[in-house]
């Protein structure tokens, strides 16, 4: 009788939960035909492209809990990669976009698996090191890379060339990058491998001790994480059609992904999407509005944003609102 | 002879390594916490020094009077007001935590202070000392003897000291340390301090030879846990040697390779070592590279 219960409650869990992207995906796709001013369009974009990646940098630092403090080095691969068979063999970046999210995808696997083996803060450490080390390595390799001058692609306005002349194109594509992320969140979160990665996360010696092999499960994870990365840094080059080293191997970026995810609720699938849709325009707000006088000041805020946050509501917000669900029902059944 | 340069400024260089790598170690080791805000720890430090000597015309080994106790002083705060209250949290928490406190301290300087490479000017910031054909730089020869020192105050300290064995009784296990009546809470604030203080302490003796800038803290940071995985994670003497190492390994690439690439290097030993000895050099043990989180 329970186990009926049981599953009858998480079928309308799981229920409530399509609705909701349902929602979501209908409310996202009408948008910009009631609403089409060319600043809010570019903030939506920006919030759905750090909402993609937050949500990528999720599978790996959220229901893995592996800390990675260099994702913007995935998102650089998937830049860079992009650009440069574009300009230099002239590629479609749709089909850039794949391989450098497939390159993304290898180097994040190679990188990591030395540390997955370990136990400890070295997965951290390695991915903080390795971002600077591409970041150093985009200026130093100047016939390639263009060096600190960045690289400028060809403008050739068109489907096939991923180049559109108003917002609307890239607000979808940038919608569509969101719920992939998302949609593989969820596929994760209801599959055996989440349930993996949970309890590797969870309890490590238990899990292998349960025949869990974690180095294995922790490598998949980092794949599909880099991956989706890449994909966020390929749009990236495409919607800005310029990128530099300060600009797609920047520490920031790392950070920010982490910080969305952390702030909305890691290890959960709407968690990095809430995460954006509060610091994203908050940031933009705050670089727009101080401008060069304070500049510096967006990440003071975030950074004691970020303290408050794991030290008072360590599951986020996501984690906030159910604690607060659970209470109101709480109440409302001991009445 | 050009080698023998090389590696002579290699070495004095990794002597600040060494010192900036102690404190990191000794702060994981005890709290284990990795404090990824210790690079803008050193950071700040240098600013201190910078202006205390544009302001009040103080000199920059004269600083280390200021600094030393300063620093000894925050870390004992930052231990008490934010790492404390989730001490028995996640390791991610704690991660997130000092990152947290490096991003407010990286961009509070770039907010006051512009991104401007600021230097202090003394005389001796140049001052080179011939022997034979070799010139030894009398900063960094300075900033190594330094070293030298504190590693071995450190030693005896941590073996001589009841405090010293405190600490070590702590790191070791700080269940038993505690039903031995240590108050672990009181030697985890004297580590953050004397981790910082480290730091204090290396900002003054870098800076005559140094220039100082908002998110060089990164860079530090970046090669101080590269030195601390090298050494062997919490390893006091295991982080003075990989600080003279990582020193040795910058200069050589520098002088015969390219000097952009040096942290290339940095992270080519750090995946080497993760691969062949994760323990790091001296290591403290069987499994000891999976020590704390």
């Amino acid at each position: 009788m329970t186990n009926l219960t049981n599953t009858i409650s998480k079928k309308n869990k799981h229920f409530s939960m399509n609705v909701f992207i349902l929602v979501l995906a209908i409310i996202g796709a009408v948008l910009p035909l009631i609403w089409d001013n060319p600043y809010t369009m570019q903030i939506l974009i920006l919030i759905f492209l750090y909402a993609a990646a937050a949500g990528a940098w999720n599978i790996i630092g959220g229901y893995a809990g592996q800390v990675s403090l260099g994702h913007v080095a995935f998102f650089g691969l998937g830049a860079y990669t992009t650009a440069l068979l574009y300009n230099f063999f002239g590629i479609s970046p749709w089909i850039g976009m794949i391989l450098g999210g497939i390159l993304a995808a290898v180097v994040a696997g190679l990188i990591s698996y030395p540390c997955f083996r370990l136990r400890g803060p070295f997965f951290t450490l390695a991915t903080l090191a390795f971002a600077e080390v591409l970041r150093l390595l985009s200026i130093w390799a100047r016939p390639l890379t263009g060096g600190q001058v960045g690289v400028t692609i060809l403008f050739n306005p068109g489907f096939k060339n991923f180049q559109f002349f108003g917002k609307t194109p890239y607000y979808y594509i940038a919608l569509i990058l969101m719920f992939l992320v998302l949609i593989v969140s969820i596929w994760i979160e209801r599959s055996k491998f989440g349930y993996y990665l949970t309890a590797l996360k969870e309890d490590h010696d238990a899990s292998e001790a349960l025949g869990i092999n974690t180095a294995k499960y922790k490598l998949y994870a980092i794949a599909i994480s880099g991956f989706l990365t890449g994909l966020c840094g390929a749009f990236y080059t495409q919607l800005l059609l310029f990128i530099e080293p300060l600009s797609v191997f920047t520490s920031h970026l790392s950070n920010q992904f982490a910080m969305i995810a952390v702030v909305g609720g890691a290890g959960t699938a709407v968690g990095p999407i809430l995460g954006s849709v509060i610091i994203t325009p908050l940031n933009e707000l705050l670089r727009g509005a101080l401008g060069g006088d304070f500049q510096g000041l967006n990440f003071v805020i975030f950074g004691a944003i970020l303290i408050l946050v794991v030290t008072f509501m360590p599951n986020g917000l996501v984690g906030f609102f159910k604690d607060m669900k659970a209470k109101i029902n709480h109440r409302s059944e001991s009445k | 002879m050009y080698l023998m340069q090389v590696l002579i400024s290699g070495l004095m260089l990794g002597g600040i390594y060494a010192m900036v790598s102690m404190g990191l170690t000794m702060i994981f080791g005890v709290v284990r916490v990795i404090n990824f805000a210790h690079g803008e720890f050193l950071m700040i430090a240098m600013y201190l020094v910078y202006w205390l000597n544009v302001l009040l015309g103080m000199d920059p080994y004269v600083s280390i009077l200021i600094t030393v106790p300063v620093f000894f002083v925050f870390g004992v705060f930052v231990q008490r007001i934010l790492i404390q209250p989730i001490q028995e949290s996640p390791a991610t928490i704690k991660i997130f935590s000092t990152l947290g406190l490096g991003l407010v301290l990286s961009n509070l300087a770039l907010m006051l202070w512009d991104a401007d490479y600021r230097s202090v000017k003394v005389s001796y910031s140049t001052a080179v000392i011939n022997i034979s054909e070799l010139s030894i730089s009398v900063p960094r020869l300075i900033a190594f003897i330094f070293a030298l020192l504190v590693a071995v105050f450190m030693y005896s300290f941590l073996t001589k000291t009841d405090l010293g064995k405190q600490i070590r009784a702590v790191s070791q296990n700080r269940q038993a340390a505690l039903l031995m009546g240590i108050n672990v809470r009181k030697i985890y604030m004297i580590a953050f301090g004397i981790g910082s203080a480290l730091v204090g302490l290396a900002a003054s003796l870098l800076m005559p030879m140094y220039f100082v800038y908002p998110s060089i803290g990164l860079l530090f940071g970046l090669i101080a846990f590269v030195v601390v995985v090298l050494g062997g994670l919490g390893n006091m003497y295991g982080a003075f040697l990989g600080g003279l190492i990582i020193g040795l390994v910058e200069a050589i690439a520098g002088a015969y390779i390219d000097p952009a690439l040096k942290e290339v290097f940095y992270f080519i030993i750090f995946i080497l070592i993760l691969l062949l000895k994760p323990s790091g050099l001296i290591s403290m043990g069987r499994g000891s590279e999976e020590v704390g989180l």
